[in-house]
């Protein structure tokens, strides 16, 4: 009965994914095809036996470990193919569309520039214990991403090219890498979800904001708007937000495939593998976005983070309301 | 060309575990305590439809093992056999997540991070170092294949249950045994259409 | 397809010869997971290093042909042997009885090759703790105390406890050790094994052994499997079974569990353990009630059916229904079924032997047989499955406490028989003997203490047992005491006696099992695969073993050490008069040699080690089918020469692959049922009537040969002119010459002479089958009707029945418990959990328990539960919840020990000996019940109660 909750369980978190994904695998016809298992059991003939086979039906077994005891895993393979078919291409486009989509749209709109150009005054916008949690968090996302990257991609698109050994340790050094950074951004993600989120509260300009594309469009109607927007604009909420709910997913998905000690159910595990791939895809996405953003789109961005102080009318431009909060309560903290 | 295959004759399998301690025996060198390359089930345990089938890595055509890892550590032997190779294995368990037959089997209980390297029934044919190498017969065990023989488990089995070999000539031994018994000539319940 | 070697071994071997290993276990920490393996891992360092010695694979490869030392299927084996290393193990697909197959016990045979849990060299007890000694010493130690014991208590003060692994030679030796020592004290597993088979069918029609052959249950057409599991017992045993089946054979499994062979069954029949009489007569009630008997075969060939008839009469199907809990219905389908299609064969094992009434068990089914006419017969007969590798071989040579080799009892003059064969002074052999009459009963030729009860033999009031003493001191000779019921007797006699000496490859339960500080030996002996020589399986065929090799650490064959004790004990010469004795090794040929010279009884005559190794080198040659060679050196023979292979070497008989085979020559190995209770009973014939073998002269009933009998049949001067002096005032089975036995098969008749197989037997308390309710029975309304017996005296101990079955235990023990195999172990299983391929499978001691009964008691799948027995004792183990029992039964499996209720005994083992699993023993809750004619143990119907732990 645990497996076929278990089995429930992987219904419920992949099955949405999936058929959000367009995929033509129906919840019904599984439910249905369980039920008819249940059914059979007891029964005696040669189809029953084999339908119990395979819909993964559990029996005895002397031999120890996981799931011994059934002989079809009937997920396992329909995840591997999710993976391969969908995920693995879908990551790909990913990389390469969203990064060729910002590079398009940098040549033919430029960069966003400060209308007023430097002020040269530099206001405090985060602390040193910000900038720490962000290069941590920044560091060992980008470790994760290529190590990730290869772990997904590289026997596509680097073990072809490069000679066994090479490859032997490439992946073996992607996987250790991967699996010791791992802990390390989730303390950072998890310590940035906490200190960022009171800032990142959605409120009703951050809809105006959408609605002018952040005011980053220097062509059309949009040219020239600067929307009003608070500490973090719309678009920052919103990544901060997937980043909080995708962080955890992967997170948590992660942690599931990196303790193999647990010894979860293949289901589970491949549930685990498939979530983290899923979010992998959508945060891999938005950093892609997020770097851009900070850095070659918009002007002046980059130095936040680098000293932790923006120019002041960078701060005017793109984070007016928190300015205007600041500076009617006195409390801007410019650089010596 | 040959294209190995098993198959588990549930009407003759009696669950005795002869091909689990003869593939034990014959791959000693590789695999020690908490390893089964090899494993019976026995289905409605106590009760009238009881079977039993032995069952192992089953050298899938379209294996999803070779699909879904990473490190591209598999391969196929011109006889349809998969192997892996070990020293690219990097432990990452996705073999084991997404084979059907629960065939791949890590060697450490670690609590974190890489399992170990994937051990896996070999069809007895070795692994990618030279035959009967120190190397192979460490990491991977017998190579009866190369010696032209067939795997132990099979060549063991207390009452011809586990057949192994080339798939046409398993599945006709098969089809004549399934009808002399009078039953429609069905593989583990699928009509068999590859090799 | 065919396989082609791919690779060039030539070619690899020109390269860098690496260091190629299989036992590379050794140097692998990656084996020591399991709990004790991790514990016991780092032996006593003193491992010989052969263990470690790098072989490359292209060093050259010797094949030995042996034999799997695990069931008595007889399974052959390639043993592949490198610079003295047991390197491989190939399947030998040309041996007639398994062709390749193996079961998982088979199939990790080689493991015996590594045996890193043996016993490594002679140890003692000494202030608790285990201290090495030099073989020398220990024989010195072991022999003066022995000796000491005798001068004060006499010889039967020693219990010599041997086993079903001896080969038939050490076997042989064994009983002869014994002998000459002077005691009959001497027993082994076949007590507890098949004893009331062996008594229950030998005074049924002869012999009381398997009837026919594994192989020959392909032609069956219906086979009946009555406490019977091959699936785990003789798992290769299937291969011909379910060959059988698929060509159309109908399978009835009669069990109290569905078994895994009920799986594989087209019809299976709940019943009740210990119901098994009323089963059968069930089953005649319908055969008699439609006329189903095979009416001529039961005239010509079987006495006192109507005796049967009588008495079935009593057992119509409602009452068979209350008593066994089988349907009506069903009763009557399987009735039907056996008698329309035949032949049939019925199979049975430990499920019907091990009862309080066993004996009788046996006879009902050989009577349900005879009533079918299926005797004698291919596809027919009763298949009864031995179980050790050599418990038909150990039986035969008189590893028993009631008979000499060969079932010659233990009556003077069949001392003198053997005192002839061993060329001894009769005087010699009796004076060795304790003198005394002893309750009436003389030491040298009365029945001795049995293997069941040997604690009995030490614990009991000295006044109330027919010897001079109490037993002080025991040999268990490859035996595991945790294979006997009431464990804490069992412990309470190992501590009470003056020394305990265990001779064995492992140190089994008695050297640890006791609480004791002293006085405890533990001799390494080696295994078979150690030493060669012939094995007897379950179909009586003998089998040629080949020495795979050397023996391991300081151990030492088992007839080594027997010599060793004789010189000690100063009776060497006796010993080995007509062997040849290489250092302390006695020649293992000679042995065959002069058994071959006084087994005339049972047929080991023809046999000659030079035959049985040609039929060991020419395996390829017999027909799987048929066991029989169409051609070849051994043409026309059956593999192995199943006994009876009659007459001297020289004579060439085939063997006897199906007895009582009336459509063939004798000499072919044909026969009839054995004439050997005399001609008549009661005024009634009870030889064989207008039926006869094939070819035979006398075309009737006719008694055993005697040299009076050739005289008055003419054939005297058949005989040659030395045949005649050694035949003179002798008969078939103590003419030493065979020229008696040569003249009857000349003549087309069978030595033994052609009688009727009998229903009565009339020197048995139960003359014909009777049922009787268990000691401990849930069913206490039906012990007034099938009451047990009275308490009495069954060989030199006192046997209590009546006074168990009077007290009520089925209120606070409600649940029925049996016990079984499992297929990975066997026997006590100190060898098999020793086999870390073995071990890993089977890790935890279970007791089977239906849904029901667990959830009445709140108990789920994996729990710890205490199993209660109505002696007191209790034991932990883990529930297995499982429809496979019924209701109110629960089943152990009972190979586990190593715990004794809920204490582990691990401290108590040498160093690096402890197996690597370990459990407690399902027989320290099994409890009192001794066969009335055999003292087989009770060990299948008992009564517990089951909570959670």
């Amino acid at each position: 009965m645990f497996i076929k909750s278990l089995r429930s369980l992987f219904a419920m978190l992949v099955i949405p994914l999936v058929l959000s994904m367009g995929l033509g695998l129906s919840a019904s016809a599984m439910a249905a095809d369980e039920q008819s298992s249940q059914q059979q059991a007891g029964k005696t003939s040669d189809a029953d036996l084999w339908r119990a086979v395979k819909s993964g039906e559990s029996g005895y077994t002397v031999a120890k470990g996981v799931e011994t005891g059934v002989l079809i895993n009937v997920v396992g393979n329909e995840g591997e193919i999710v993976r391969n078919q969908y995920l693995t291409p879908v990551m790909g486009i990913t990389v390469v569309g969203v990064f060729a989509a910002f590079l398009f749209f940098y040549l033919v709109n430029g960069p966003s520039k400060l209308s007023k150009g430097f002020s040269g005054k530099m206001v405090l916008r985060w602390t040193k214990a910000d900038l720490w949690i962000h290069w941590v968090m920044a560091t060992s996302c980008l470790a994760l991403i290529f190590t990730g990257l290869n772990i997904m991609l590289g026997k596509h698109v680097l073990q072809p090219y490069i000679g066994e050994g090479l490859w032997a340790s490439l992946i073996y050094g992607s996987k250790t890498i991967h699996d010791w950074v791992g802990p390390i951004f989730i303390v950072s993600w998890l310590l940035s979800v906490v200190k960022w989120m009171p800032m990142q509260t959605f409120k009703m300009y951050d809809l105006k904001w959408f609605l002018v594309v952040g005011g980053y469009v220097n062509f059309g109607p949009f040219k020239g708007k600067h929307p009003d927007s608070g500490f973090a604009n719309a678009g920052e909420k919103l990544w901060f937000w997937s980043l909080t709910l995708f962080g955890l997913f992967i997170a948590a998905s992660g942690l599931m495939l990196v303790l193999p000690g647990l010894d979860l159910p293949r289901e589970a595990s491949m549930a685990a593998l498939l979530i983290h791939s899923i979010s992998a895809v959508i945060i891999i996405a938005f950093t892609i976005v997020h770097i851009w953003m900070a850095t070659v789109l918009s002007e002046g961005g980059m130095e936040c983070m680098v000293s932790g102080y923006c120019d002041e009318n960078w701060a005017i431009q793109h984070h007016n309301v928190w300015y205007d909060e600041m500076k009617d309560s006195n409390s801007i903290v410019y650089k010596n | 060309m040959a294209v190995m295959k098993f198959l588990c004759d549930t009407k003759r399998c009696i669950e005795c575990n002869g091909c689990v301690t003869a593939c034990k025996n014959e791959n000693a060198s590789a695999i020690g305590w908490g390893i089964q390359r090899r494993r019976v089930v026995t289905l409605h345990d106590g009760e009238p439809g009881e079977a039993s089938i032995s069952v192992a890595c089953m050298h899938c055509t379209d294996a999803p093992c070779m699909a879904v890892c990473p490190a591209d550590c598999f391969y196929r032997t011109e006889d349809g056999i998969v192997l892996h190779n070990k020293e690219t294995c990097i432990g990452c368990g996705y073999c084991f997540y997404a084979c059907p037959f629960g065939a791949p089997q890590f060697p450490k209980k670690s609590a974190f991070g890489s399992r170990g390297k994937m051990d896996k029934c070999t069809f007895c044919a070795g692994g990618p170092e030279p035959d009967f190498s120190e190397a192979e017969r460490k990491l991977y065990g017998a190579n009866r294949i190369a010696e032209g023989k067939l795997p132990m488990c099979a060549e063991l089995c207390a009452t011809k249950a586990l057949l192994a070999g080339d798939a046409g000539v398993v599945s006709d031994i098969y089809r004549e045994r399934t009808a002399a018994r009078g039953a429609p000539g069905t593989i583990w319940g699928y009509t068999p259409t590859t090799g | 397809m065919r396989l082609t070697r791919k690779t060039d071994q030539a070619a690899v071997s020109n390269k860098a010869v690496l260091g190629l290993n299989r036992r590379q276990f050794l140097k692998s920490a990656s084996l020591a997971t399991g709990g004790i393996a991790a514990a016991s891992m780092l032996g006593a360092g003193m491992m010989r290093k052969a263990e470690a010695k790098d072989i490359p694979h292209d060093t050259p490869t010797e094949t030995k042909r042996t034999i799997c030392s695990h069931c008595s299927v007889g399974c052959g084996i390639y043993a592949e042997v490198q610079n003295g290393v047991w390197t491989g193990q190939e399947p030998a697909f040309d041996h007639p009885f398994n062709a390749g197959g193996h079961c998982a016990k088979g199939a990790a045979l080689r493991e015996h090759g590594h045996g890193e849990k043996r016993l490594k060299y002679p140890m003692k007890l000494e202030g608790g703790k285990w201290k090495r000694l030099s073989w020398d010493q220990a024989i010195e130690e072991v022999g003066q105390q022995a000796l000491d014991i005798r001068k004060e208590s006499g010889p039967d003060s020693i219990f010599f406890m041997g086993s079903a692994k001896f080969s038939n030679e050490q076997a042989y030796m064994y009983r002869k050790f014994a002998a000459m020592w002077g005691t009959n004290n001497v027993d082994h597993s076949a007590r507890i094994c098949h004893s009331t088979t062996v008594a229950g069918v030998a005074n049924t029609w002869g012999y009381g052994a398997q009837t026919n052959s594994f192989n020959d249950i392909r032609n069956a057409k219906a086979m009946m499997f009555i406490g019977s599991n091959p699936c785990e017992a003789h798992p290769v045993a299937m291969q011909h079974i379910l060959e059988g089946k698929e060509r159309g054979a109908k399978i009835i499994v009669v069990d109290p569990r569905f078994t895994r062979t009920a799986a594989k069954s087209d019809e299976f029949v709940h019943i009740r353990p210990g119901t098994d009489i009323p089963f059968i007569y069930g089953l005649l009630w319908h055969i008699f009630e439609n006329g189903w008997e095979d009416q001529t075969f039961i005239d010509q060939r079987v006495y006192g059916m109507e005796r049967i008839r009588e008495e079935v009469k009593k057992y119509p199907p409602a009452e068979v229904a209350n008593i066994v809990g089988a349907s009506e219905e069903q009763m009557y389908r399987v009735a039907k079924l056996l008698a329309e299609t035949k032949p049939g064969t019925i199979v049975w094992c430990m499920g019907g032997t091990q009862h309080h009434v066993g004996n009788a068990n046996t006879r009902a089914y050989c009577i349900l047989q005879l009533a079918l006419g299926n005797m004698g017969v291919s596809g027919g007969g009763t298949n009864i499955f031995r179980g050790h590798d050599n418990v038909q071989g150990a039986t035969d040579f008189g590893l028993l406490f009631d008979t000499l080799p060969g079932y010659y009892g233990l009556k003077t003059g069949s001392w003198k028989h053997w005192c002839n064969v061993w060329d001894l002074d009769y005087e010699w052999v009796k004076s060795r003997f304790d003198q005394e009459p002893r309750l009436g009963q003389d030491p040298m030729t009365s029945t001795g203490i049995p293997c069941s009860r040997w604690h009995d033999g030490v614990l009991e009031d000295k006044s109330k047992i027919a010897q001079k003493d109490n037993i002080h001191m025991a040999f268990f000779w490859g035996q595991s005491v945790n294979t006997e019921t009431r464990g804490r007797e069992v412990r309470e006699a190992l501590n009470k006696m003056k020394t305990v000496v265990v001779v064995d490859p492992f140190p089994t339960m008695a050297g640890v099992m006791h609480e004791r500080t002293d006085g405890v030996y533990l001799l390494p002996a080696a295994t078979q695969f150690e030493t060669y020589g012939s094995v007897s399986a379950s179909n009586r065929s003998l089998q040629w073993r080949s020495q795979v090799i050397e023996p391991l650490f300081e151990s030492k064959p088992d007839h080594v050490i027997m010599y060793k004790l004789a010189k000690k004990w100063g009776f060497e010469k006796e010993f080995c008069k007509h062997i040849q004795v290489n250092g302390d090794e006695p020649l293992i040929e000679d042995m065959t040699r002069e058994y071959n010279k006084g087994m005339w009884t049972i047929g080991y005559t023809g046999q000659s080690p030079e035959r049985l190794k040609m039929h060991q080198e020419n395996w390829g040659t017999f027909d799987i089918q048929s066991l029989e060679a169409p051609g070849g050196p051994a043409k026309g023979e059956t593999y192995g020469l199943p006994w009876p292979c009659w007459g001297t070497p020289e004579m060439k008989h085939p063997g006897t692959q199906i007895l009582y085979r009336t459509g063939r020559e004798v000499k072919y190995g044909g026969g009839n049922f054995r004439a050997r209770y005399g001609v008549e009973h009661n005024g009634n014939n009870i030889l064989a009537e207008g039926s006869y073998s094939k070819g035979s002269e006398i075309k009737d009933g006719y008694p055993e040969f005697t040299d009076k009998m050739l005289k008055q049949l003419g054939w005297w001067d058949d005989l040659t002119a030395e045949e005649k002096v050694a035949a003179e005032g002798k008969n078939w089975k103590t003419d030493i010459s065979g020229g008696i036995q040569r003249v009857a098969i000349d003549h087309g008749c069978i030595p033994y002479g052609n009688a009727k197989a009998r229903c009565i037997v009339w020197n048995f308390p139960d003359d014909i089958p009777l049922h009787r309710e268990p000691l401990y029975t849930p069913r206490r309304d039906l012990v007034a009707k099938y009451p047990t017996y009275e308490d009495r005296m069954v060989a030199r101990l006192p046997t209590l029945y009546k006074t168990i079955q009077d007290q009520d235990f089925s209120k606070g023990f409600p649940l029925i418990i049996t016990t079984g195999r499992l297929v990975e172990y066997e026997g006590g299983g100190e060898e098999t959990r020793s086999n870390p391929w073995l071990a890993e499978l089977q890790q935890e001691m279970f007791i089977e328990i239906n849904p029901a009964d667990a959830a009445d008691r709140g108990i789920r799948d994996g729990d710890d539960v205490f199993v209660h027995s109505p002696e007191g004792a209790k034991i932990t183990v883990k529930a297995m919840v499982i429809p496979r029992v019924v209701p109110g039964e629960c089943f152990m499996p009972y190979h586990f020990a190593g715990v004794f209720e809920g204490k582990s005994l691990e401290k108590n083992y040498p160093e690096g000996t402890v197996p690597y699993v370990i459990g407690e023993a399902a027989n320290t809750v099994m409890t009192y019940g001794y066969d009335v004619v055999t003292q087989m143990q009770e060990t299948k119907v008992s009564l517990c109660q089951v909570s959670k732990a």
